[in-house]
């Protein structure tokens, strides 16, 4: 059974080709903004819906949120069906750019098939994503200091430290730092009390590809 | 860049660069904000795209990009313009590993990891495959035609059932044998796929 997820706009023709072309779709989740033309094309997608016997579930979106949070709560949503057993579908079509933007970071994290509709065909176009998570192009170990470092972002980790609290010799540990560095994952910075030490710190946005 | 700079004007701001390169459709480059853009940056570069087709657009960033990467680090601000501009932007900054920020107007690193293109995720096998199909063959034929150019059984095994997880191939079970056919996500990918991998 598939679930199909997908962004609207104002326009229920961006939703609407994947809906029909989806095969064994079992539930459809789309994701909107708090505009009134929004809203009416909600109704439209759930009358769609209805008309083909496929449960249907609205999710509404304020653009007020960053990036990176909405993307945060589109993936949770993602997990969820895919931990639940369900083969996953992402139209990323409609919607404002914030809300496109976001799923597509998404299917490219999480290595979700994903399409857009041309505006002006209809035609239902797939994205050149892998059915791959993205963080796998990191290694094991690193993906481990990295994560380790998201869950303990609130504090302060040297070289050294991290070494320690991950039972490995700190040479190695620069290894994999210099390695996560070079990949823009972490930042070593000057200590501001101690201007010997460097702290190394994760990038923003990191706990979107390890999470 | 879409009709009005404000998206690309903070990414100016915050980062450092040597040359830009703007991305965009034919409109913009008639446009108001294009002229004050351009009085602000003579040297400033163009790559005018179907700011609409996001398969077009996609295909010219990345050749951009190659090409700029030739000459130096490589930024992307991914904000401004259509969103299906956008949308290619971010794509393009994934598929070859290129520092990445959205402006919508806080300036948000995005999690790519620099220096990771796509062809990475495909190893030698896996492009001899891909090299060797072009329609639908016998899985015991395809085997052996790779085996036949100094692969393992074992490898081009591992390598077939890598394609068929990555959505790639699709196997199909048949009379006498499986049947190895390209999936229709296969020509998406067939670039990558052809590209040679960097020395360590």
């Amino acid at each position: 059974m598939t679930i199909l997820f997908g962004t609207l706009g104002w326009r229920p023709q961006s939703l609407l080709p994947s809906i029909r072309s989806t095969e064994n779709l079992e539930r459809v989740v789309f994701y909107h903004s708090d505009h009134a033309k929004s809203r009416d094309a909600r109704s439209k997608v759930m009358d769609f819906c209805r008309s083909l016997g496929v449960t249907a579930s609205a999710v509404e979106v304020s653009d007020a949120y960053d990036l990176l949070h909405v993307a945060g709560q589109i993936r949770a949503d993602l997990r969820k069906e895919r931990a639940a057993g369900a083969d996953l579908r992402f139209n990323i079509a409609g919607g404002t750019r914030l809300m496109s933007s976001a799923a597509l970071l998404v299917c490219i994290l999480e290595g979700i098939p994903a399409t857009y509709v041309h505006d002006e065909t209809y035609q239902e176009i797939p994205l050149p994503l892998l059915r791959i998570s993205y963080g796998e192009g990191l290694t094991p170990k690193q993906r481990e200091v990295l994560s380790f470092l998201v869950r303990n972002r609130d504090k302060d980790f040297t070289e050294t430290a991290l070494a320690k609290a991950l039972d490995v010799h700190k040479a190695t540990m620069n290894h994999h730092v210099r390695e996560l560095e070079s990949k823009g994952a972490v930042a070593r910075l000057s200590d501001p009390h101690d201007a010997r030490r460097l702290i190394v710190k994760v990038a923003p946005g990191m706990d979107l590809l390890i999470g | 860049m879409g009709f009005d700079e404000r998206h690309v004007l903070p990414s100016l701001r915050l980062m450092p660069y040597d040359r830009l390169i703007l991305v965009a459709g034919r409109d913009t480059f008639r446009s108001a904000g294009f002229r004050r853009l351009k009085a602000l940056e003579p040297e400033l570069r163009t790559v005018r795209v179907d700011p609409f087709d996001l398969t077009d657009a996609l295909e010219s960033i990345r050749e951009a990009v190659r090409r700029a990467a030739a000459e130096g680090p490589v930024r992307i601000s991914a904000s401004g313009g259509t969103k299906i501009l956008t949308n290619a932007a971010i794509l393009a900054a994934f598929q070859e590993g290129v520092e990445t920020w959205y402006c919508d107007p806080e300036p948000v690193r995005l999690p790519v990891l620099c220096g990771v293109r796509i062809g990475a995720a495909f190893s030698a096998a896996e492009r001899a495959i891909a090299r060797a199909l072009h329609s639908p063959i016998r899985h015991d034929r395809l085997v052996a035609v790779i085996r036949d150019q100094g692969f393992a059984r074992r490898t081009v095994l591992g390598a077939v059932h890598s394609l068929a997880a990555k959505g790639l191939i699709e196997l199909e079970g048949e009379a006498g044998g499986v049947l190895v056919r390209p999936s229709p996500r296969f020509a998406l990918f067939r670039d990558h796929l052809r590209e040679v991998p960097k020395k360590a």
